[in-house]
């Protein structure tokens, strides 16, 4: 154990750059990015990108950046919260148990936050001005779906609902309209969720860095910011 | 570390940092492609445009994929090299200490034969420690007889030679 930490912590290149492209693809999105607008949309398939690159990274990349250098582990959990409290400090070449959770919580989220985001918008618009996208309808199509919708809902009114059986056809369009659009109202509201979630996850995520750091040295910082802790 | 000439780490850092950099605007890339092909196929089937950008898009994923895979292997070469170089140093000292002990030699002579090591004569060695440079002289002449060398230069070489 002893000579496996001689060298100072350092992550490689692509967890450094995956992290910081998705740290400004969030703070993007969250400040600078109308909601659902075409940049919006576009700066969400690069996160997607990046997390991809992160999880495949996590299957294929260095030692410290495989999830099999920090499996998510309740046992390892408690073994660190009592270290915690004994004040003994264990250096770990990957994160340590707890930011491990912290990791996959925080994937999850973004998994959540892109998915629901993709199905809202389908693919990127060419060209990202002209989608201006108001709030959660999204899409190049945005405007255009809620026409269908309204001719839709014009059309079922004017076929009198007690025909019942016989117009099974359009009765069925209009129920795969309202699903959609509940769908749609669905997916806004897991990305709404899931997004409030990650901007929790996100401050936890930065106090554990402050707790750690304090607890044990600027290395936790140094291994993640570009060029920190060299070796010299 | 300090004193060491840093280019050619540098070098080798920038080299992963670059591959790092491709590989990430590749999967970015790969993303667009791919989300664009989904698109289309979607919308108009599956024409020959549709088919060229799937192509593209696989192109990039597999890029993506061979060029992680590359820089795995870049890094853990750089890793490998650094555990070397700290074996290499750990080792050399162990290496000694281990003849020594195997020839049988006091703490005295121990200490007299690592200065012989590092090129000092009997004068100075005598001067270090402290002694009489008879007392030196005599505590030489006995490792070389437990090494089996006839002089300080055969001594060195017994340890120059592991290393070439």
């Amino acid at each position: 154990m002893e000579h496996a930490v001689h060298t100072r912590r350092r992550w490689d290149p692509i967890v450094k750059l995956t992290h910081w492209g998705i740290v400004a693809a969030v703070i993007g999105n969250a400040i600078v990015t109308g909601e659902g607008s075409g940049w919006h949309i576009w700066v969400g398939y690069c996160l997607a990108a990046l997390l991809a690159l992160r999880l495949l990274w996590g299957l294929v990349g260095s030692r410290e950046a495989r999830f099999s250098a920090f499996p998510p582990s309740l046992a390892r959990v408690s073994t660190h919260l009592r270290e915690i409290g004994s004040g003994t400090v264990v250096r770990h070449r990957s994160h340590n148990p707890l930011g491990a959770l912290m990791a996959y919580a925080i994937w999850a989220t973004l998994l959540v936050v892109v998915g629901s985001g993709i199905v809202m918008s389908g693919p990127p618009p060419a060209d990202p001005w002209a989608v201006s996208g108001e709030h959660g309808e999204g899409g190049a199509g945005g405007e255009d779906a809620e026409k269908d919708k309204d001719g839709d809902d014009e059309a079922a009114a004017r076929i009198p609902g007690a025909i019942g059986n016989l117009v099974i056809a359009p009765a069925l369009a209009d129920e795969d309209n309202e699903a959609g659009m509940e769908g749609e109202e669905l997916y806004e509201e897991m990305h709404e969720i899931a997004v409030n979630l990650l901007y929790l996850l996100i401050a936890l995520h930065l106090a554990g860095v402050l707790f750690e750091t304090r607890r044990s040295g600027r290395e936790v910082v140094g291994s993640m910011i570009p060029g920190g802790n060299r070796r010299n | 570390m300090t004193t060491r000439p840093k280019p050619p780490t540098l070098g080798r850092d920038q080299q992963t940092l670059l591959v790092a950099v491709v590989v990430v605007v590749q999967a970015v890339a790969a993303m667009f492609f791919m989300a664009d092909a989904l698109g289309d196929l979607s919308e108009a089937g599956l024409t020959r445009h549709v088919v060229i950008e799937a192509l593209v898009a696989f192109a990039l994923v597999a890029g993506v994929v061979l060029g992680a895979w590359h820089l795995r292997i870049l890094l853990a070469q750089a890793e490998r090299r650094e555990q070397a170089l700290i074996v290499a140093r750990g080792a050399l000292s162990d290496h000694i200490n281990t003849c020594f002990r195997e020839w049988g030699l006091t703490a005295a002579e121990s200490d007299v034969a690592l200065f012989a090591l590092k090129g000092c004569d009997a004068a100075q060695i005598a001067e270090l420690r402290g002694a009489a440079p008879g007392t030196v002289r005599a505590q030489l002449s006995q490792i070389y007889a437990k090494a089996g060398v006839s002089s300080q230069a055969g001594l060195v070489s017994l340890f120059l030679d592991e290393l070439l």
